[in-house]
Parts: structure tokens; C-alpha cells; sequence
């Protein structure tokens, strides 16, 4: 009986040695790997759907953090507003790469913003991971440090055209909006219709982001009798040119069309009973039934107050988890010396993330090249009506379709040509 | 034709509100020999407090406007006289109070519409109104939110005209307009007749804000294009003088609607400014410039 006490005293100094040793290598071993990825973020938070779906690309890093991380590693993130302002935006991504000395930017919601953001993060040499955006040039540049979630309008102005052609009719009447994401949602509708169908636009020009008044091109577009009318713009430039559209005299029987800022919260909200029927492209809609959606949609209104977020929330919510697997294939060092190779490391992981499903059900598949084919991960655009207008407005899915990766390239090799060489000015 | 008159419809409904803001815009500058560069904003605040006024008590459209004109007269008559009362009694015009007066209502103008982003935030508001679908007379749609428009600057204005011309309050509002030491020695109270024409002048402002809510959105950026399309109608019509400024207005209006109507609608907003370039050159006092001398 009197044995084993010893023996037991000499075991327990001996594990609590080794348990000693063990730790202290453990936590050597965790000091010499554990590093700090920095992310920065910057969108559109001009309004309270804005802040809130940027509050959760934060809360879902903190998310990851409080898992445990990424390979050991946490994730820090940086969050500022640019005002969808291209200066502002500039800013911000000028502060990041520089300042900051992030590993990832993640922005901007708005084209305009994201153009010119390009430009300086291809410089800077930061990957570029895009949640909102949708012109067609930005990927066109060919930086290879931009990497796009959201559908390119290629493939989403696309989809609506043909739907359009299909079951409405050809003669369509065409305002949009000064900003990027507008100009090119309309270009590419009607040059669809144009290129597929053989109709020129009854009417096509363009307005001033903010405009309050469009009766001008409303009244013209009525005298002109169009089958249907697309207006291209953010949200509150749509809602305005609609409700106009309406109050000028052109018929309910003239099929409204918007571009994917319509499907932005604020539209059905200020639009009201006009919207409805009106219907747009988007990644996403609330109305999905698909689980892993109404999961993501009860996600949002518990801790966000948002019972119907747009493609604007799911799109961020797609970016951190693309980051998250990017972060994950990277080998990452992480010190101050490493900066340079850590981007570097997450930009070409970002290009081996391919069959990633995003909540609208489309998927992502980057690659290598610095091609549109390969920056545009998302090819499947959602197509969504509106069937109730106001704070509590309902949508339908009309459809979903998913495009050939090189969809809507052909004839663009001298547009990409000038883009890129004002890259690398 | 049927465009022309459509044309002429919607020109004359805009063209009105750019002549209620640039009333008080007039009303201020023939009272005080100053430019209020926060005139916009208060035109923005008017809009709000509309909503607010539906959404708080329930009560129906034309009430909000009164309640909007009212609470942004009380706060015209407060900004005046917390912020405005020790330059305005410097002097406006080329003086140096003058000069003070104008930088002073640019700050004014950046403090009035950070306090609309704490008080309302900077997202658009729709107007919780509706006029339902327009009146049609042939292919001519009229809607009934400018009718509303119409019906109500033609009231507003005469009730302001009856004011000036026809009641002792606003002889003396004239008085002090034509000069303010004179009517010191005829017994007039000119710092109370300075508030009153601030608070007027901001009431204006606000019946347009609220007339226009339906029509677009109520959001705090809303005053800047608002001010220089008043400052236009202003200038066109003779700056100082009351019947030019609506005048000035409709001008405006009609000329931006029929230029974007009939030549590229995408340059709208540059039409306003030529004519007003136009009218300058060919005559530089603008339209009534006579009754500048006299002012209200």
C-alpha cells in the first residue's frame, strides 16, 4: 500500500516537468505562428442598412476569430464608410494599403468607387476581394489583384434582357443613372437586345446621379409609347424616376425594369405601390426557400433588426467567407518583413477558391489568370419581381440562370486593352 | 402638342416651387441686404418637420404644411436671432457685417443639415402621402400633387401679398425693407420686423419643401440644387424684388423643362443657369430690376 505513494510523488514531478516542458513549447510554438491578418473594409454605410450590413462583415470575422481562427491566426478588422464617394473611397484604400498595411481589402458597394480603388491597390500590390460591385470594366482591367463575388453586369444586365425580349418585347425605353454600376447595367441591356434581337432603343440617355427631377425624359419616353421602360440608378434615383414615371402618364401596362440597385432595401421602401411588378436582377433574394437562405434571412433580422436584406447583406456575408477561405489555403508568415509575400500568398489562394455556393445559390469559382473569365466568380444572376411595395415588401424569384465564364467578351479586346494601359499609367 | 402641354405642366408645377424658395430668399435680401446661403436647408428642415408633423399627430396633408411653416418660421426667427442678430445689425450689402453675414450662413447651412442627419439620419424619407394616379384630360396627364402645388403657392403668395400691402404689420415690414434707421424714427420695432421677415421667409421655404415631399424623396442633401435653382429663379426675376422672384421661378422652370424637353434632357440642370446668364446680359438688373431700387 505504502509503494505506490512515492512512486506516485516521482510520477507527478515528472509529468508536471514534462507538462511544463510541453506548454512552454506549445506556447512557443503558437508565439512563432499566431499572427494577426488584417483586413480592411470599406462600403457604403451612408445609411442604416449600410452600417448594419457592415456591422456584419465585422461581427462575422469576430465570428471566425472566436472560433479559433484561421490556421491559429485571428483576424483583425479595420471597417470605414466611403460615402459610395470615389475620393472617399480612395482615401480609405490608400490608407489601408499604406498605413494600415492590410492583407486583404474588402470594398467598395459601388462601382465608381471600386474603379478607381482598383488602380491604387494594383499599385500597392493588396488583393482586392469586391462584395457589391458589378460594372463590367472593373474586373476588365485585368488587375491581378481584384477578385469580384457579386454577378458582373455581363451576365446579370444580360439575363434581364432576355427575359425582357422574351416576354415583353423589344421596344424599350432606356434612363440611367451617372454612376458605373447604372451606366453599365444599361449599356449591357440593350446591347443584348440590340446584338440578340436587332432592336435599337426607343429612347437612351443618361441623368445626374441625384437628379429630383425626370419628368423632362419621362414625358418624352410616354409620347415614344415604349413596351417597357428600364431605369438604371441606386436605389433612391430608381424609386424617384418611378413613382415619376407614373405621376407624367405612362401606362401600367409599360413593363418597369430596374438594374441590381433596385433590389436595394430602400427602393421598395420609397417606391411604395409603384414597384410593384417591377423587376430586377440580383445575387439573392430574401424570398428564396432554400434553408441555408431563410437561415441567413432569420440570422439578420434577429441580430440585425432586417427581416428582408438584399443582395447588398448576403453579398457581404459571401465575402468573408471567401476571405475566410482564401485565409485558410494561404501560408501566411504575418511578420512586417512578410507583408509583401502574405498578400501575395492570399491573392493567389483567392484564385484557387473555386465551388464556393453564395447564398443566392450561385457559385463562386475564381482562378489564376487576370482575366474577367476568372475575377468573376459568380455567373448565375437571379431574376426577382417585386409583388408588394413599402417597409414590409415581398418579392418572387422569376428565374435563375448561369453564363459561360467568357459570356459577353467577344468584341471587347480594345476596351480591355485602354483600361489596362490606364493600369499601368 | 399634347408633349408641349405636358411640358408646360410640369415646368410651371417645379417653376412655382423654385419661386416659393426664392421668395424668401428675396424677402431676406430686400429686408436685410443679405444672401442667406442656409435658405436651402431650411427648405430641407420644412420637408421633414412635414413628415414629422403627418407621423406624430395623424393629420392630413395640408395641416402638415401649415404645422411645417410654422415650426420652421419659429425656427427661422430663432436661428436670427440666437446666431444672425449682432452681424444684421452691422449692416449687410459690402460691408464688413455683410460680408460676415454671407460666410456666416454657409456655416449655417453645414450645422442646419448635420443636425437633420442626427435628427432624421442621411437615408431619403418617402412622403407618406398619396394623390393616387394622375388626372387625364385626353393624353394630358395632370397629377393632383400639382394641382396641390399650384392651388396652394397661388394661396400662399396672395396671403403674403394681402400681408405686405394691406395691414399695418406689413407696412412696416416694408418700411424696414426701405430702410431701416428711418423706421426706427416712425416708431417701427425693426428687430422685431427683421425676425418676422426671417421667420416669413423660412415659412416659405418650408410650404415648398413640403409641396415638393410628394413629388421626390426628404433627404438632408436636398437643398443644395434647391438654393441654386432659387438663387436663378431670384436673379432672373430682380433679387429683392417679391413678384420677380415668382416670376423668376416659373421662368426657370418652364425654360429647364422645355430645353430638356425639346434638346437633350441630360443637361437640365445647365439650362436653369443659362437663362440665367442670358438674362443677366441682356439686362442686368433681371426681369422686374425696377423694382429692385424699391425692394418689397
Amino acid at each position: 500500500m505504502n509503494r505506490y505513494p512515492p512512486k506516485k510523488t516521482g510520477n507527478g514531478v515528472r509529468n508536471a516537468l514534462l507538462a511544463f516542458t510541453a506548454a512552454s513549447l506549445v506556447a512557443g510554438a503558437s508565439a512563432a505562428s499566431a499572427g494577426v491578418i488584417k483586413v480592411g473594409v470599406s462600403l457604403r454605410m451612408k445609411t442604416e442598412t449600410g452600417e448594419k450590413y457592415g456591422q456584419m462583415v465585422a461581427d462575422e470575422f469576430e465570428a471566425i476569430n472566436a472560433a479559433g481562427g484561421v490556421n491559429g491566426n485571428t483576424i483583425e478588422v479595420k471597417l470605414l464608410n466611403d460615402e459610395c464617394k470615389s475620393d472617399i473611397g480612395v482615401a480609405n484604400a490608400t490608407k489601408y494599403a499604406y498605413q494600415d498595411n492590410v492583407h486583404l481589402f474588402i470594398g467598395s458597394s459601388c462601382s465608381s468607387v471600386s474603379l478607381p480603388i482598383v488602380d491604387v491597390l494594383h499599385k500597392a500590390g493588396v488583393p482586392m476581394l469586391i462584395p457589391h460591385s458589378t460594372n463590367y470594366k472593373i474586373t476588365l482591367k485585368g488587375s491581378p489583384w481584384v477578385f469580384r463575388v457579386p454577378i458582373s453586369s455581363r451576365f446579370s444586365a444580360a439575363a434581364a434582357a432576355k427575359y425582357t425580349a422574351e416576354n415583353i418585347g423589344t421596344k424599350i425605353a432606356y434612363i440611367w443613372a451617372s454612376d458605373a454600376a447604372s451606366q453599365a447595367d444599361a449599356q449591357k441591356f440593350y446591347e443584348y437586345i440590340e446584338t440578340y434581337h436587332g432592336e435599337l432603343p426607343v429612347y437612351a440617355e443618361q441623368f445626374q446621379e441625384g437628379e429630383l427631377d425626370l419628368r423632362a425624359h419621362l414625358l418624352k419616353i410616354k409620347s415614344l409609347k415604349p413596351e417597357a421602360l428600364m431605369i438604371s440608378a441606386q436605389s433612391q434615383d430608381f424609386a424617384r424616376g418611378l413613382v415619376q414615371s407614373y405621376e407624367v402618364g405612362i401606362p401600367p401596362s409599360v413593363k418597369r425594369i430596374g438594374g441590381s440597385a433596385a433590389s436595394n432595401r430602400p427602393a421598395p421602401i420609397l417606391s411604395g405601390d409603384a414597384i410593384k411588378g417591377v423587376f430586377f436582377h440580383a445575387a439573392f433574394s430574401f424570398a428564396d426557400p432554400d434553408p441555408k437562405v431563410q437561415e441567413f434571412v432569420k440570422m439578420t433580422a434577429e441580430r440585425y433588426g432586417v427581416a428582408n436584406p438584399d443582395h447588398d447583406f448576403s453579398q457581404a456575408w459571401d465575402s468573408v467567407h471567401v476571405a475566410r477561405v482564401a485565409f485558410e489555403r494561404a501560408d501566411l508568415a504575418l511578420t512586417d518583413d512578410s507583408l509583401a509575400a502574405d498578400r501575395a500568398a492570399i491573392r493567389d489562394a483567392l484564385g484557387t477558391v473555386t465551388g464556393y455556393v453564395t447564398l443566392g445559390g450561385g457559385v463562386v469559382d475564381f482562378c489564376a489568370d487576370a482575366t474577367p473569365e476568372c475575377r468573376d466568380g459568380n455567373k448565375t444572376p437571379v431574376l426577382i419581381e417585386y409583388t408588394k411595395g413599402g417597409e414590409d415588401y415581398e418579392l418572387r424569384v422569376i428565374g435563375k440562370t448561369t453564363f459561360d465564364a467568357d459570356f459577353g467578351l467577344a468584341g471587347m479586346e480594345e476596351e480591355a486593352m485602354k483600361l489596362r494601359e490606364s493600369l499601368d499609367n | 402638342m399634347d408633349l408641349l402641354l405636358d411640358f408646360v405642366i410640369v415646368g410651371v408645377s417645379i417653376g412655382i416651387v423654385y419661386g416659393l424658395v426664392a421668395l424668401g430668399i428675396s424677402l431676406i435680401f430686400s429686408g436685410l441686404d443679405i444672401v442667406h446661403f442656409a435658405h436651402g436647408e431650411l427648405y430641407m428642415i420644412g420637408s421633414f418637420l412635414g413628415i414629422a408633423v403627418i407621423s406624430f399627430t395623424g393629420v392630413p396633408y395640408f395641416w402638415a404644411l401649415i404645422g411645417a411653416m410654422i415650426i420652421t418660421g419659429v425656427l427661422g426667427v430663432v436661428v436670427e436671432r440666437v446666431f444672425y442678430r449682432r452681424l444684421t445689425r452691422g449692416g449687410g450689402g459690402y460691408t464688413v457685417a455683410g460680408m460676415g453675414m454671407i460666410i456666416c450662413g454657409f456655416g449655417m447651412s453645414v450645422a442646419l443639415q448635420n443636425v437633420a442627419y442626427l435628427l432624421w439620419g442621411a437615408a431619403p424619407h418617402p412622403y407618406p402621402v398619396s394623390f393616387g394616379m394622375p388626372i387625364f384630360l385626353g393624353n394630358i396627364a395632370l397629377p393632383k400633387s400639382y394641382l396641390y402645388i399650384l392651388i396652394c403657392a397661388l394661396v400662399l403668395m396672395t396671403v403674403l401679398h394681402t400681408f405686405l400691402t394691406r395691414t399695418k404689420l406689413g407696412l412696416a415690414v416694408r418700411a424696414v425693407a426701405y430702410n431701416k434707421d428711418t423706421s426706427y424714427l416712425m416708431g417701427v420695432n425693426v428687430p422685431v420686423m427683421i425676425s418676422l421677415i426671417f421667420g416669413v421667409a423660412c415659412a416659405m421655404a418650408a410650404a415648398a419643401g413640403v409641396l415638393i415631399g410628394p413629388i421626390n424623396y426628404v433627404q438632408i442633401e436636398m437643398g443644395y440644387l434647391m438654393l441654386l435653382k432659387a438663387f436663378a429663379a431670384a436673379v432672373v426675376g430682380g433679387f429683392g424684388s417679391l413678384p420677380g422672384a415668382l416670376l423668376g421661378g416659373i421662368l426657370v422652370g418652364l425654360f429647364e423643362t422645355l430645353c430638356a424637353g425639346y434638346l437633350i434632357a441630360s443637361y437640365k440642370d445647365i439650362y436653369a443657369f443659362l437663362l440665367l446668364i442670358v438674362v443677366l446680359m441682356v439686362r442686368p438688373t433681371g426681369l422686374l430690376g425696377i423694382l429692385v431700387k424699391v425692394k418689397a
